[in-house]
């Protein structure tokens, strides 16, 4: 929690900065009557964190002392003229005329762009190392193959598609977890997902949160009894009109391997 | 013979200035003071005062930029124009008149505000004359062109290149003394006697 003291010298620090970083007026900032109370705090400060907030706001301080003296010399200057007016021509006249403004106001740079010895040698060395246009546009050794079709299952062979539509692997595991709830109507979280394989369990979890997700079953936790129930619904609900919140729920192979030995 | 023979080194003096002055050898155009000390000698001043006379007969000038407020061996010289193009010119330079307007605006908005302005800021006001999608590229344009720069935080400069190139003060001055041209759908419609009195002053 931070003390009055913190909060006093982070509100100069931020002010500081909305004088450097927004343009904020640097006259609007009582630079004496901070540094007057920062000399007042200076000797009760005990932690490091304290004294190094102190600096940075006699930094502040300091920097804004610097703006005071460039916005003098900037309205000393004979470029000063009056923001507002600026602002307001800005905001009346069109693009033509303000074309025009910047036109009578600019003295272009004159140059030439050069050739030098050093890049004449590396554009000839380019040129040797360029192979012909034969060699360039020699195609690929491919051969074309005719355009067919690739059954469900070989794209399930190779990852591209899943064997079975999701929606329908969802709906599986829903009539799944209904069958396994049975009369009860609710299961062991561990139970339902635990699988012959790891890989196995951990898609089945993957499956189960989206049954969770979507509203086809509650999960309920009991923290002190370290177990987590699955509750299959009759029918979907719509997660709008209730509260929700995300559980993770981690899966790692010793886990699995546990809850399997011990049955 | 002496004075002959300072003759000619001096032309040579001011080959070189020209070449150093005109042709491109880094990333940015023009010569800083050091180069051209090194390459003329301590009176390079002098020198690059003497190439000014000669380029004025051709319509351009010399000018020395500094980074800062005093001058120094880092300041710049540059070849430019002595006058400005006019509108119909520039264009020819491959300006757009938007990228002109918009230039006017951010220049003349971050002079307003004492040298730098929020980028946020500058594109907002550009959005009440310009396309938003327009702005941010031609934003960025400008900055590695070199009229503007811009900082971590944020903040928008005016650029080396404005420094060299735009008469900031003709700038503002200009802008303040021009006249608001009401649209054609908001001037008054005029009466029959004042469409008389223009066609009889015309003539």
């Amino acid at each position: 929690m931070r003390s009055e003291r913190q909060e006093l010298m982070l509100r100069i620090i931020d002010l500081c900065d909305s004088v450097r970083k927004r343009g904020l007026d640097p006259f609007d900032v009582e630079v004496r009557e901070f540094f007057d109370r920062l000399r007042e705090l200076l000797p009760k400060m005990r932690k490091h964190e304290e004294i190094y907030l102190d600096i940075q706001a006699v930094l502040g301080l300091a920097d804004v002392v610097f703006q005071q003296s460039e916005w003098i010399k900037h309205k000393s200057s004979m470029l000063y003229l009056d923001p507002l007016l600026i602002m307001l021509k800005l905001h009346a006249l069109p693009a033509k005329d303000l074309a025009e403004v910047l036109a009578r106001a600019w003295h272009p740079i004159i140059d030439l762009e050069s050739l030098s010895p050093h890049g004449i040698k590396e554009g000839m060395d380019y040129w040797k190392n360029l192979p012909s246009l034969d060699e360039r546009w020699r195609g690929l050794d491919t051969t074309e193959v005719l355009t067919g079709e690739v059954a469900r299952r070989e794209l399930a062979r190779m990852g591209i598609l899943s064997d079975e539509d999701f929606t329908a692997l969802l709906d599986k595991n829903w009539r799944e977890l209904k069958d396994t709830a049975g009369e009860q109507g609710e299961v062991s979280y561990w139970d339902f997902i635990s699988e012959r394989s790891f890989e196995g369990t951990v898609v089945k979890a993957w499956l189960v949160s989206f049954l969770v997700s979507y509203g086809y079953a509650t999960l309920e936790l009991k923290p002190l009894e370290d177990e987590i129930t699955l509750k299959p619904l009759s029918k979907p609900q719509n997660l709008e009109c209730v509260a929700t919140f995300s559980v993770p729920i981690a899966i790692s192979r010793d886990e699995w391997l546990r809850r399997v030995k011990h049955g | 013979m002496a004075e002959e023979q300072d003759i000619v080194e001096l032309r040579e003096k001011l080959t070189r200035a020209a070449q150093l002055l005109l042709f491109r050898h880094h990333m940015r155009p023009g010569a800083k003071a050091w180069e051209l000390r090194r390459a003329l000698g301590r009176d390079y001043e002098q020198v690059a005062k003497l190439l000014d006379g000669e380029l004025e007969k051709l319509g351009l000038t010399v000018k020395r930029v500094s980074e800062g407020e005093e001058s120094s061996e880092s300041d710049r010289y540059f070849v430019t124009l002595r006058g400005h193009p006019t509108l119909t010119e520039a264009r020819t330079f491959g300006w757009r008149i938007d990228d002109m307007g918009m230039l006017t605006v951010a220049l003349a908005h971050i002079l307003a505000k004492e040298g730098k302005a929020p980028l946020k800021e500058v594109e907002r006001i550009l959005e009440e004359k310009f396309p938003r999608w327009r702005i941010e590229s031609t934003i960025d344009r400008f900055i590695r062109r070199g009229y503007l720069s811009e900082d971590d935080e944020g903040l928008l400069y005016i650029g080396w290149r404005a420094r060299a190139e735009i008469d900031q003060r003709t700038l503002l001055g200009l802008l303040l003394g021009k006249e608001e041209k009401p649209s054609e759908a908001e001037a008054e419609p005029k009466t029959e006697t004042e469409r008389k009195e223009e066609t009889e002053e015309k003539l």
